[in-house]
């Protein structure tokens, strides 16, 4: 008797959980139709969202938005399980690009199509899937080399001009390890500072499943490394370096790394954090001449923040939504990001005056370059498969650079492993 | 059985269901506060995660029946069979080492030297560390060309230390290492609580009879320590299979894959890659299994008991 | 039985106070040594991470290892006492541990009782189930248990949380066992002094598994004092943030986390707990002495 009750219950309590699983969009975010709501991320510490969010009231008499704090490191795990019970804010910021298939899938994310944005701004392409647009960007930052210009005269060493290939930038590595006493470059440990540049350059699409041109890559690191020139992976995990602290202690002379760190680095300079030193920006070296040169656009790579919207609001909201997402692409909202150090997906000259107006930045030529004029090719594929295939890419990183395994053998085992393990 | 005068032998079923039937009642009222919220909040969701299993749920509503194929799909996936592999592999090491050490520390602990306080907090200071201050600490301790564990070694004449958490070969054993050091405190103030049922007087009575310090160990507190220590190797068991957070931020499963553990696996593939049935099949192979390792420890502790 | 101890222990004790008393202290010496040597050795970790918390943020990770920070920064405690919001957090975190521990000891060891000392059918499969679910990860099934717990409302308040780890099985679990090393004779007794099974679970077993319940609630409390994942899911607004939460939340940006922060705030978290413990762990081994469990 009792177990037919239990077994009952447990039946009952299913079908209720599963009622309201598969009830996903339940639009709870109706609410005031004067209300937006946005989600963000370590609000104190990332004013880019307030900016906007001041920038719309302002242009929007009686509106206001909200933004919900959401966790950095774990932001994607709760709005998916904020989305599933149906409770997720109006508009849903795109964080990483791995996850957009994931939410459109599930029909988490309005149609955008409609959405007027510049012409010219970076990232578009990566938020349409199957010809529909179901986000907008703002913000885009790429990679770009940043150099300590006191430690390249200290070692006698010509400042990056725009010309170089990677072959230039090793040479360079090697001759400022020598000439001084802090390292050449310092790569961090993760897998887009060797995948990102190989994968863009190359012209290669991970979705396909070879990665040979991987390999060049990853053995001119590895000779960095044992010339000494940059810090061992193993010692970089080990002892948790941080590229802040590496680049702005002066513990090397070169490091490749993505635009945001600019504001870092001059507020950090302000505050004392990192040594006071003269550095530019230079465009980050490429595969080969064809693209080298200030007469040229370099490749580098990179991904949008964007804005999507969720599906479950009410009708009247989404109207008032899709006039957010226009104002954060629009010229206006990029110069005001473009003034408090955010890289905006779109990059007009008067947005670069703005970027590189403030106290501390560079202002040499060339890094004004570096940061208006490249290709940025994302850096992942919008697909369902992208997550899958970024983790076993992962792996193949950590096992080369650890010295677990070698380029040739890593590299068979992950086309291997795609074919196998990814759908 | 108390003795109460029994009026008519005739009816002694009727008095046998009316007593199993107070014993039904009172069993559970006791156990109903607990069950209720337990049945709401673990059992059902659980059984939803076993339904999941024959699904391809993507978290966000549209799940179609699949039958067995996410299980059949597991066993032919090679990250999943390594993760297990990785998995038995912990718990064979992690299991024997921290109920010798924490069985150890409960022993020489239990006594009233001064400042046993102390010491008893010392050991439990790493399990009431954060997890994130753990991982930093010890990747520094365990880095192969800096840190102090390595020096150590050098200075003792080893001259090619171990990688430790950056070697796959190495990267395990750490990882046990520090997962020993961290629990031991836990399961050293269960041993405590238990070694205080193992009566003084059979202590002394064995003493009497002339039974050094071990032999004492092994017939008097082993055989009244056996509730508890079913308890602790069920427990351990149990939570090294699941193992997730201490490895997570240890080394992130990696070199490579080398220390990518079941629930590592589960995570990635239901919260990364967006594959929840496929997540939840292999929840149900980890469930699996600790259900027949545990099965195996009650099933032995029965017979010893009897 | 009891006649022989009586006999026997006098000459125990004489037997004990004829060893050398030299090879006792030397014997003494030494284990002070070892134990010295275990406990530095356990709180070496512990020591980096108050020194680190007294770095400035770029310095705490280095090559090579620095153990002792060269400029010593309080400014990281000031900082986390002024500008965050210390207090709630502890304030959260304190009602959540001490709720939680009281009700999972309470029925966790009613529940228990039930288990080991009730004999009723289809008993020991259920408790099976109980431990059988304990081997499922959280992380499978937290989302279907977040969207039920979000229908209910219970999302977003203290109560979700309390909810999630009060009816834990570890407890039950625990008690049971401790509950088995009681001898059946002290029911029997109680049953014949006319208890019922709720007045001998109160007046009986409770007293004597002291050690037990000093265990689980310090373990409880343990667990929800520095439990993560749960109040990240289920506490979203700030006022509800738990300590490590609002750590967690205060020191990160999204691609920098200020170490000599998060340090100091750890510090400041573990002292509370390091100081129940050791205020409480004499409860582990002080239970009601079993002589008194003659006649």
């Amino acid at each position: 008797m009792k177990r037919s009750i239990m077994a009952g219950a447990a039946a009952a309590g299913a079908a209720l959980v599963l009622a309201g699983c598969s009830g996903g969009a339940g639009g709870a975010s109706g609410g005031d139709p004067d209300t937006l709501t946005i989600s963000g991320w370590s609000v104190s510490s990332t004013p880019e969202f307030q900016l906007l969010a001041d920038g719309f009231e302002a242009q929007h008499e009686g509106i206001s938005v909200e933004i919900v704090d959401y966790d950095p490191t774990e932001y994607n795990t709760l709005v998916t399980a904020d989305l599933a019970a149906g409770s997720a804010p109006d508009i849903i910021t795109q964080k990483e690009v791995k996850f957009v298939t994931t939410f459109q899938e599930g029909g988490q994310l309005l149609d955008v199509s409609d959405v007027e944005v510049p012409d010219d701004i970076g990232g578009a392409a990566s938020y349409e899937i199957d010809g529909t647009t179901y986000a907008t960007p703002y913000r885009q930052d790429s990679w770009v080399l940043y150099y300590n210009k006191a430690l390249f005269d200290e070692a006698g060493v010509d400042y990056p001009d725009g010309s170089w290939t990677w072959d230039d930038y090793a040479q360079a590595a090697e001759e400022l390890a020598a000439g001084t006493d802090a390292m050449g470059t310092y790569q961090h440990s993760w897998q887009s500072v060797v995948q990102g540049f190989a994968n863009a350059q190359s012209d290669a699409d991970i979705l396909e499943g070879d990665y040979a041109h991987l390999a060049p890559f990853y053995e001119r690191s590895l000779e960095l490394q044992d010339a000494g020139a940059q810090q061992t992976f193993n010692t970089v995990s080990a002892n948790q370096l941080t590229y802040q602290g590496e680049f702005g202690k002066q513990n090397a002379a070169m490091m490749p790394m993505g635009t945001w760190y600019v504001a870092t680095l001059v507020s950090q300079q302000a505050s004392g954090e990192a040594d006071d030193f003269e550095w530019g920006i230079a465009p980050i070296p490429q595969l080969d001449e064809t693209t080298t040169g200030t007469d040229s656009t370099p490749i580098t790579f990179g991904d949008p923040t964007g804005f999507g919207i969720n599906a479950g609001i009410s009708e009247e909201k989404q109207e008032l939504a899709k006039e957010f997402l226009a104002y954060a692409a629009s010229e206006e909202a990029a110069v005001a990001l473009a003034e408090i150090g955010i890289t905006p997906a779109l990059l007009s000259d008067a947005v670069v005056d703005a970027y590189f107006g403030a106290e501390g930045a560079p202002t040499d030529e060339l890094s004004r370059f570096a940061v208006q004029t490249h290709e940025t090719r994302p850096e992942n594929p919008t697909s369902s498969r992208t997550a899958a295939i970024q983790n076993i890419l992962l792996d193949l990183h950590t096992a080369i650079l650890s010295g677990s395994s070698g380029v040739d053998d890593a590299i068979a085992e992950a086309e291997e492993r795609v074919a196998n393990e990814v759908e | 059985m108390t003795s109460t005068p029994s009026a008519a032998p005739a009816r002694p079923r009727a008095r046998a269901s009316r007593l199993r039937r107070r014993n039904t009642l009172i069993g559970w009222s006791f156990i109903l506060p607990n069950f209720a919220g337990f049945a709401l909040l673990t059992l059902v969701p659980v059984v939803v995660l076993f339904y999941m299993s024959l699904t391809d749920w993507n978290i966000f509503g549209t799940s179609n029946f699949i039958g067995l194929e996410n299980f059949q799909r597991l066993f032919g996936d090679g990250s999943f069979r390594l993760s297990l592999v990785n998995t038995i592999y912990y718990t064979a090491m992690h299991v024997p080492l921290t109920i010798i050490v924490s069985l150890g520390l409960a022993l020489l602990l239990n006594n009233r030297l001064r400042g046993v306080a102390f010491f008893r907090t010392a050991a439990f200071f790493p399990y009431i560390t954060s997890i994130v201050a753990i991982a930093l600490v010890w990747n520094l301790l365990f880095s192969p060309d800096f840190g102090p564990i390595n020096e150590g070694l050098r200075f003792l004449g080893i001259s090619e230390p171990p990688g430790w958490l950056t070697s796959p070969a190495w990267a395990m054993p750490a990882v046990v290492i520090i997962s020993t050091w961290r629990d031991m405190g836990y399961y050293m103030v269960l041993f405590l609580a238990g070694l205080q049922t193992v009566p003084r007087e059979l202590h002394e009575a064995a003493r009497v009879d002339g039974a050094n310090a071990l032999q004492r160990f092994v017939n008097v507190t082993l055989p009244c320590l056996r509730p508890t220590m079913f308890f602790v190797t069920v427990m351990l068991t149990i939570n090294s299979l699941k193992v997730f957070d201490l490895i997570l931020v240890l080394t992130e499963g990696g070199p490579g894959q080398s220390t990518t553990v079941l629930s590592q696996f589960i995570y990635r593939k239901g919260f990364e890659e967006n594959s929840f049935g496929y997540a939840s099949a292999a929840s149900v192979v980890l469930f699996a299994l600790c259900l027949v390792v545990t099965i195996i420890q009650y099933v032995w502790n029965k017979k010893r008991t009897v | 039985m009891s006649e022989t101890m009586t006999l026997v222990a006098p000459r125990a004790t004489r037997r004990q106070a004829g060893s050398s008393p030299v090879a006792r202290r030397a014997g003494r010496i030494a284990l002070y040594a070892a134990l010295i040597i275990a406990a530095a050795a356990l709180l070496t970790p512990f020591f980096w991470m108050v020194m680190s918390s007294l770095k400035e943020a770029n310095s705490v990770f280095s090559v090579p290892v620095r153990w002792l920070p060269e400029v010593f920064v309080w400014e990281n405690y000031v900082d986390i006492w002024q500008r965050s919001d210390i207090l709630t957090w502890i304030r959260n975190t304190l009602v959540l541990s001490v709720t939680v521990t009281a009700l999972q000891v309470l029925t966790g060891s009613f529940a228990a009782y039930g288990f080991s000392r009730v004999r009723f059918p289809g008993r020991n499969g259920l408790f099976l189930l109980y431990v059988a679910t304990i081997a499922v990860p959280w992380q499978s099934y937290m989302i279907p248990q977040f969207i039920m717990l979000t229908n209910a409302g219970l999302a977003n308040t203290l109560w979700s949380i309390i909810f999630l780890q009060t009816f834990s099985a570890f407890g039950v679990f625990l008690m049971k066992q401790f509950y088995e090393t009681i001898p059946e004779e002290l029911s029997e007794a109680g049953r014949l002094d006319g208890l019922s099974e709720y007045g001998i679970w109160w007046r009986i077993m409770v007293p004597l598994s002291v050690p037990a319940i000093a265990s689980l609630s310090l373990l409880t409390f343990v667990n929800t004092w520095n439990d993560y994942l749960g109040p990240l899911i289920y506490l979203r607004d700030p006022s509800l943030w738990t300590l490590q939460l609002g750590l967690q939340n205060f020191v990160t940006s999204l691609y920098d986390v200020d170490y000599g922060v998060l340090f100091a705030g750890l510090v400041i978290s573990v002292l509370p707990i390091a100081i129940i413990f050791l205020l409480g762990q004499r409860f582990f081994v002080e239970g009601i002495a079993t002589s008194g469990m003659k006649g």
